[in-house]
């Protein structure tokens, strides 16, 4: 994508250079429109953007959630200006600013806010989604390999906004199996 | 002003399928009209489609009444003016609802 | 009469007072276009100078320079003044000025409302001023997204700054988009149909029209925050039936639309300049004009881009990304057309042009940008971070202030009749282009290291602390720039070096007045055979001064011009204008004191300060009348034309037509949210309904009908020379009739702070009342009108204008009583 807009860009101040430099022959306008108008602004400019268009399609669907059957639900409660995590895998346990989740498996994060809008982002998981009062967001989130993960808040929330991030932590297979049996590690 | 509106039109009616079915989808994923199945696909794709398809036409025959004799302007560049528009209109409703016949409908 | 004799003849009667005091009073375009300029780019400084703070915080990590509760003000009050307080008035400045000047003739259409406007736009910026200075600015972001803005978690004075002020400042942005869009299709030099139209009068013509429509969303998203604040009415709180995402809607509603609303006009600065610059014509006009209404509707369907983070479906996601990429297509139209246009002529480097191509550079980045933003998945990366406040700086300040710098250079010849002394200019270009790219090119960067937008401050350890040192240096370059530019017109100011009319050999009609224009711009109006009237007719000037155009005649202290049909622009009639008056700045400050008394919640003042309004207003409207007929008018040129307020469609017809536009889609708006919490908000059904009444329901829309076809009968028999009273007097009873259904409505309801479904409703109700009320004032006026002798069979402008508005109402109430009513009849 950036190399395309690279391209564009070039293309862009090379015509407007060229414009002072080059020497030329006049031409009728109705030739110029159908040049400029008709070729490079509107051919030129649709067939770029159905291309780019076609790729944002096909790559949201191929982003979309699918039923798996070794899916983890995990919820995530916003306020100002802390997060509070719970297990479906382990009833009645609580985090605060930690999440937990199983490497290797795809994850469904039911995000909601008690106060004002924040937003869940965990950068090298996921793009982000909103924690909005009265309604309850679903994010798929997989990590690939166990470790820890840095989360952050992504939607002005007031002063102490810079300050609320947490950490996602990702366990592999026993460390997961051990957490769901109430040992905490 | 007539002349005006031959200009504003098309667009104004691509606004106004474009918002319906909008605002269709998100009532249909609410009442979920999704796992309604009918032949071929589920009830809400087959609304979704066919409104899509009855923008497409009002959009056509806009495109026909301003070309007929009938509706077009007296004025040469008030015409082309509006069949310019009435073309990105047609292509707009083409373009943007094109996610109706591609995309998952809700979630 | 020689030229010099007709020109004092006509300052005699078109001047302004001499001195400050004339500022108070003017209602000339001149004038007060200057005054919108003068003000507007203050404001920018004071917007570049929370910029430099913003940016000096963020030098360094870990800074300790000011804190949070400062930082979010300076970043809230930053976005705000250049979004409100900047970039629209700078245009609707640009416009005033010059508007009248592109179409020949000699004032806007309502002169007085353009100074209602600007001194609405002077008190309103000044509210936010006075709360910076005292540090309860607001502080919530320019986007205010509640709860966050909200009663429970901004409990301070600092949010109702922000909702009163901003809507105060709307209102001139309303008058002066209502004004623009009648002054283009109605105020037009004779002969000037729209395909011979000024580039610049379509941008500008489009641009209100969008003002019109995107405004009121956030007008409204305004007072339903407002109300909530300070009477508890739940719209955006998720307990109570309300949803927070109602605002968002309508924020972007309003909020995408204003992208365009401030590309638009920058882009007919430059389909203006260009063409001059590069000594050809126009490539495509056609195209233009179709793109940019193309433009104008797409930018409509593309909110949803700005909430592509808040969970919604997935399809409903990709029409917008599918909407967000098309509308490039129109926009890539344009550029290609400039493009096209330089290869057309022969482009020369004079000082406009150097940010015509800053403006190439940096827009076609900023459109590059976007798209990478269109596509869904990238957003949910890129979405709050540096990379999208860089993204939006690119497309503001490539798509609105170069252009603008370029549209200063470029008529500033016009408005001091001077030529440059220094080439500072071309220094401080340099300056802004480097600086500019320097500080933004940084903000993509560290925004795709994950840098978020609005922190105050990061930890060394990010590693994103020599990037934000490069943005901060490079920002001060450019605020250098921006200093010396400023010092230039300075300079320019103090520096009378005479230079000569039309310095660029420009062909549009504004160079055809004097440089600098008197305050009439021009002694007769001429006609117009072709796109560019002064270019090939170098003596188009003299002719005007000596009167041999239209209206060459100055009469008994008359201002007069003439009004054109829409599409061929032959004349149809002469109008003449009100005089220097102090009643615009009065209203404007009693219009103050309205929203001063909410603000500080002293709720006794507001019904005063309304009824104030509301006299004023009838004052206005009563010093237009007359108490004979005037007959047909000599228009010079041997064309005889009725006085405009002698038709049915007097300039007040149209005015109504287009702020009912404005006043409709509030009212759609509305409807829309009662729709929306209805099938989105959490928290529904409400545990109490209204009691459904067949009585009322019937009562009102009857009335309604009633008032509605009365006044048609009583436009009729005035036509007809018969008594229109018969007719009027029952209109207002039904009008009385619609305003007791209405109150009943609010008084029936259940409590409105229990559940947004009777908070939206009592909203409605108040709406609906409000209408009524307005109606049955101007139709009382209507009678008194009549009753002493201000009508007759030819002056029948008062009729059209008040059926207009008794239509509105029938219309509103129909719609309202349905909404309230029928739900409760369903379940």
């Amino acid at each position: 994508m950036l190399i395309g807009a690279g391209l564009i860009l070039f293309l862009m101040a090379g015509l407007v250079i060229a414009a002072f430099r080059v020497r030329r022959p006049a031409v009728d306008d109705a030739r110029s429109e159908k040049v400029w108008i008709l070729g490079l602004g509107l051919g030129f400019s649709m067939a770029v953007l159905a291309a780019l268009l076609a790729y944002g399609l096909v790559a949201g669907e191929r982003l979309m959630p699918r039923a798996a059957a070794d899916l983890v639900r995990v919820e995530a409660e916003a306020r100002q200006w802390a997060w509070r995590f719970a297990y479906d895998d382990r009833p009645g346990y609580f985090t605060e600013n930690l999440l937990h989740i199983p490497a290797g498996r795809p994850v469904d994060v039911a995000i909601t806010s008690t106060d004002v809008v924040h937003s869940f982002w965990v950068p090298r998981l996921a793009g982000k989604l909103d924690a909005i009062p009265g309604h309850v967001n679903v994010l798929r989130i997989e990590a690939d390999a166990p470790g820890t993960y840095r989360g952050v808040t992504a939607e002005y929330n007031g002063e102490g906004y810079s300050r609320h991030v947490f950490t996602v932590e990702a366990h592999d297979a026993a460390g997961w199996a051990a957490f769901v049996a109430e040992e905490t590690p | 002003m007539k002349n005006l509106l031959r200009i504003l039109f098309p667009l104004l009616v691509w606004l106004a399928s474009f918002s319906a079915i909008y605002a269709l989808h998100g009532l249909g994923c609410a009442l979920g009209w999704s796992n309604v199945a009918l032949p071929g696909m589920s009830l809400f794709r087959w609304l979704l489609l066919v409104s899509w398809l009855i923008a497409l036409l009002a959009q056509g025959a806009m495109l026909m009444a301003l070309r007929s004799r009938r509706f077009r302007s007296h004025d040469t560049f008030i015409h082309r003016t509006s069949l310019a528009t009435s073309c990105a209109g047609l292509i707009s409703t083409l373009w943007t609802l094109l996610p109706v016949a591609v995309s998952g409908p809700c979630g | 009469m020689n030229a010099l004799r007709r020109h004092r003849k006509l300052e005699a009667i078109w001047s302004s007072e001499p001195g400050w005091k004339g500022w108070t009073s003017s209602v000339n375009h001149s004038d007060l276009g200057r005054m919108f300029l003068f003000t507007a780019f203050f404001f920018f400084f004071v917007g570049g100078v929370l910029a430099m703070l913003i940016r000096a915080q963020l030098a360094t990590p870990d800074s300790a320079f000011v804190d949070a509760g400062a930082f979010s003000q300076f970043f809230t009050m930053h976005g705000t003044i250049m979004m409100f307080l900047f970039a629209i008035p700078a245009f609707e400045g640009l416009a005033i000025y010059l508007l009248p000047k592109m179409l020949g003739t000699r004032d806007l259409a309502f002169p007085r409302l353009t100074a209602y406007g600007y001194w609405c736009y002077a008190f309103g910026g000044s509210m936010l001023l006075v709360a910076m200075l005292f540090g309860i600015a607001p502080d919530g972001g320019w986007f205010m997204y509640p709860p966050l803005t909200g009663p429970l978690h901004s409990p301070g004075i600092n949010t109702d700054f922000w909702l009163i002020g901003i809507t105060f400042v709307e209102i001139s942005a309303i008058c002066a988009a209502v004004e623009f869009t009648v002054s283009i299709l109605k105020y037009r030099a004779p002969g000037m149909s729209l395909d011979k139209m000024p580039i610049f009068a379509w941008y500008a013509l489009v641009t209100s029209l969008m003002i019109l429509t995107g405004f009121p969303p956030l007008i409204l998203g305004s007072v339903l925050l407002e109300v909530e604040r300070a009477f508890g009415l739940p719209f955006f709180q998720a307990d109570l039936g309300g949803d927070s995402l109602l605002w968002q809607h309508l924020f972007w509603l309003f909020g995408h639309p204003e992208v365009y609303i401030i590309f638009l006009p920058a882009a007919g600065i430059i389909s203006t300049v260009i063409p001059v610059m590069a000594r050809t014509t126009l490539l495509g006009y056609g195209w233009i004009v179709a793109s940019a209404v193309a433009l104008a509707f797409l930018s409509f369907g593309l909110w949803v881009h700005h909430m592509f983070t808040t969970g919604i479906p997935h399809m409903g996601l990709a029409f917008f990304s599918a909407a967000s990429t098309l509308v490039a297509v129109p926009t890539g139209v344009q550029v290609f057309a400039w493009i096209g246009t330089l290869w057309k002529g022969r482009p020369e480097l004079h000082m406009p042009m150097l940010h015509i191509l800053g403006f190439f550079v940096t827009f076609v980045i900023g459109g590059l940008t976007g798209v990478m933003v269109a596509v869904v998945p990238f957003d949910w990366q890129a979405h709050d971070t540096a990379f999208i406040t860089a993204h939006l700086h690119y497309v503001l300040f490539g798509g609105f202030v170069f252009p603008m710098l370029a549209g200063i250079y470029y008529w500033l010849p016009l408005l001091s009749g001077r030529k440059r002394l220094f080439r500072l200019g071309e220094l401080a270009f340099a300056l802004i282009f480097v600086g500019f790219h320097g500080t933004f090119m940084a903000m993509h960067w560290v925004g795709l290291m994950g840098q978020r937008r609005r922190i105050e401050t990061y930890d060394a350890d990010t590693g994103w602390g020599v990037i934000n040192f490069i943005s901060s240096v490079s920002s001060f370059v450019m605020a250098i720039g921006l200093a010396m530019v400023l010092v230039d017109i300075i300079i320019h100011a103090f520096v009378a070096m005479r230079g000569r009319r039309n310095p660029w050999q420009a062909g549009t009609l504004e160079w055809a007045s004097m440089s600098p224009p008197p305050s009439y711009n021009f002694a007769s109006l001429p006609e117009i055979r072709n796109r560019d009237p002064f270019a090939g007719d170098p003596d188009l000037p003299n002719r005007l001064a000596k009167g041999e155009g239209y209206l060459g005649e100055p009469k008994a202290g008359r201002r007069e011009t003439l009004m054109v049909d829409i599409a061929t622009g032959r004349p149809e009639a002469v109008v003449v204008y009100p005089g220097n008056t102090r009643l615009p700045i009065l209203m404007a400050a009693v219009t103050g004191a309205f929203f001063l008394s909410i603000l500080l919640k002293l709720f006794w003042i507001t019904p005063l300060a309304l009824a104030g309004v509301a006299a004023l207003a009838l004052v206005w409207v009563w010093q237009l009348g007359s108490r004979t007929d005037q007959g047909a008018q000599d228009a010079g040129r041997g064309v005889t034309l009725p006085l405009a307020s002698e038709t049915d469609r007097s300039p007040g017809w149209w005015g109504s037509t287009f702020l009912l536009v404005a006043n409709a889609t509030f009212f759609g708006s509305l409807l829309f949210g009662y729709a929306f919490l209805w099938t989105v908000a959490p928290g529904w059904p409400p545990a109490e309904w209204l009691d459904p009444s067949w009585a009322e329901l019937g009562l009102g829309i009857g009335a309604a009908l009633v008032g509605s076809i009365a006044l048609r009968v009583g436009t009729r028999r005035n036509r007809n020379g018969t008594s229109p009273q018969l007719a009027l007097v029952p209109a207002l009873l039904a009008t009385v009739v619609t305003v007791i259904v209405f109150a009943l409505l609010l008084f029936r309801l259940p409590p409105p702070d229990g559940h947004a479904y009777a908070a939206t409703l009592f909203i409605l109700g108040a709406y609906g009342l409000a209408h009524a009320l307005l109606v049955g004032l101007m139709q009382g006026f209507l009678i008194l009108q009549v009753r002493r002798g201000f009508t007759s069979a030819r002056r029948q402008s008062g009729f059209s204008v008040v059926g207009l508005w008794s239509d509105y109402l029938c219309a509103i109430t129909v719609l309202s009583l349905l909404a309230a009513h029928l739900p409760g009849m369903a379940l």
